[in-house]
């Protein structure tokens, strides 16, 4: 595949911190209106290739290319460039409220009378969080701070929304729902997605597409049916245990 | 009879309008960088000489005086943002290194301000007018006293609305729960945080023209008035703008009442004596989440 003809690209990223090789030559690429997955063990370096991506990785080597051009990641730019990141670890906004944390995921968006559609579009998604604008983000269950989390990621409706273990922590019933919305964000408004799972039968249901990284390299990149039937996924989750 | 108790509840009320303003610049750069700015005393320091310069040396009306003073610390405290502190948070900078190179510029600044104006003692109200007195319950509060009140209570009620209702004060909260977050929902945090330092500069350049005209600018005045401000701050609750307006007042009203009946210089003792008591027994502060 040639390099313009994928919507993100991110070629041959190295990224140390100290001694620590969290990424080691990784390409990861994004084509339009696909979903798709980052899966391996603890330390592989999924969540840096997201933080890479944003600028907030030290990254020493390689490139980013966003719709062909190349690109020169600092935060809020990349957010104008219409792509969101939902990290790890459902870090909301504590000291503010639900309503608050949203306005906060629109925070680029510059005319009240957009940002306030979108919110609405978004609480139409997570209908639940409708109740609770008022309540301070903090006073919120596991799976609610969750839902916010994600729900801020979508107030400027991005193009490109990158997830960061959405599932960690949440019940399979929730975790469910949340991929269903995730499914469905993707086939209503064509946002591409890119996913980093450790539920990995949940994850592999919806994707197109998967990495299995190691060690901070792409040990393969392929179907999910293809990385399931390949035994890929138990040889390199068990060299961990 | 005539009681001294009505005297010291002005004193105090002055002495923790001084400091709230203070604390409301010290909490707002600490919430959002969370590093201990120590520069921070000096910039009020620049305020009242500045004042005192434009005013005294240079025969400018009082009141353009104060604007322009307040205007340029906020600018001073925006530059030692932008090329001091802003470039060792990019070089990923520990707290305590930056703590010591805020240290560093304090003294820089100090020390420069001594050399322009010598270390010695000056007041400014002289040219306030005629200083009107009043008579509350006994108790004698000046003109200027009271403009330095109306000046804090304006201030302290501004800035915590503008901390509530607008999408300046939200970031700002934002980025005090976690910079990295806010970055990535696409606050460009270190736009807010160099207004932080103009803002928060701006309210300490109002804190340091108060003792101007309260009592009298030195060089050194900058460290005490630091230290009454972030001992504000932790008694009232670190990160929270009434907290550290009312661990201001609370910190003026033991001070004053302290040394009713001994003599004036135990008051630093007995405000680190009070910082002390709380950071054993209660270290959240008085509006702080609990230690
Ligand atoms: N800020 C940091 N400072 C030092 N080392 C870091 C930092 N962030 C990540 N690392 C290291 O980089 C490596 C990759 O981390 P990363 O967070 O990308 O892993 P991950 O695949 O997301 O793992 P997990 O599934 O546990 O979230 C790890 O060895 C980690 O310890
Ligand atoms: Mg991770």
């Amino acid at each position: 595949m040639k390099e313009n003809e994928n919507l993100l690209r991110l070629e041959d990223i190295h990224v140390h911190y100290g001694g620590v090789k969290a990424l080691d030559g990784a390409t990861v690429y994004l084509n339009d209106g696909e979903i798709l997955a980052l899966m391996g063990p603890n330390g592989a370096g999924k969540s840096t290739i997201l933080k890479a991506l944003f600028g907030i990785a030290p990254v020493t080597r390689g490139e980013i290319y966003y719709y062909g051009e190349r690109i020169y990641p600092v935060p809020h730019e990349i957010v104008e460039r219409g792509i969101s990141f939902v990290p790890q670890g459902r870090q909301i906004f504590k000291s503010l409220t639900v309503l608050e944390n949203l306005e906060m995921g629109g925070f680029s968006i510059n005319s009240r009378a957009v940002l306030k559609s979108n919110i609405e579009a978004v609480l139409d998604l997570f209908p639940d969080l409708r109740k609770k604008l008022k309540v301070p983000a903090k006073n919120l269950s596991g799976g609610q701070q969750q839902m916010v989390a994600i729900a801020r990621g979508l107030v400027t409706t991005p193009k490109v929304l990158l997830l960061d273990e959405p599932s960690l922590g949440l019940s399979p019933k929730v975790v469910k729902e949340v991929f269903a919305k995730i499914k469905e964000i993707n086939q209503k408004h064509g946002t591409s997605i890119m996913i980093v799972e450790h539920n990995l039968q949940s994850v592999l249901e919806i994707v197109d597409r998967a990495y299995l990284l190691d060690k901070g390299q792409v040990v393969e990149n392929n179907t999910p049916q293809h990385i399931i039937s390949s035994g890929l996924l138990e040889k390199v989750f068990l060299a961990h245990k | 009879m005539n009681s001294i108790i009505p005297q010291l509840i002005v004193n105090s009320i002055i002495a923790g309008s001084i400091y709230s303003l203070v604390a409301l610049g010290f909490n707002l750069i600490f919430g959002t960088t969370k590093f201990f700015n120590i520069n921070h005393g000096v910039i009020a320091t620049i305020a009242g000489y500045t004042v005192f310069s434009l005013s005294k040396n240079h025969g400018m009306d009082i009141w353009l005086a104060i604007i322009i003073a307040v205007i340029f610390t906020g600018f001073v405290g925006y530059l030692s943002e932008k090329f001091v502190f802003l470039k060792m948070r990019e070089k990923r900078a520990s707290g305590m290194v930056m703590l010591v190179a805020s240290l560093g510029l304090f003294t820089a600044l100090q020390a420069i301000i001594a050399i322009i104006f010598t270390s010695q003692f000056q007041t400014i109200s002289t040219n306030f007018g005629e200083s009107k007195v009043y008579n509350i319950f006994g108790g004698i509060i000046t003109e200027t006293q009271l403009i330095i009140l109306a000046a804090a209570i304006l201030i302290t009620l501004v800035l915590g609305l503008s901390m509530k209702y607008t999408k300046f004060g939200k970031a700002v909260k934002a980025i005090s729960d976690d910079v990295e977050v806010a970055k990535i929902v696409g606050i460009n945090a270190n736009k807010i945080i160099a207004k932080v330092f103009f803002i928060g500069s701006m309210i300490a350049g109002v804190a340091g023209i108060a003792i101007g005209f309260d009592t009298g600018i030195e060089p050194t005045m900058g460290m005490n008035l630091l230290l009454k401000g972030v001992i504000a701050s932790i008694i009232g609750g670190v990160g929270n703008v009434y907290g550290g307006v009312l661990g201001a007042f609370f910190l003026g009203f033991v001070e004053n009442f302290g040394i009713w009946k001994i003599s004036g210089e135990w008051k630093d003792a007995i405000a680190f004596g009070v910082l002390i008591l709380f950071l054993i027994f209660k270290p959240g502060g008085i509006m702080g989440k609990k230690g």
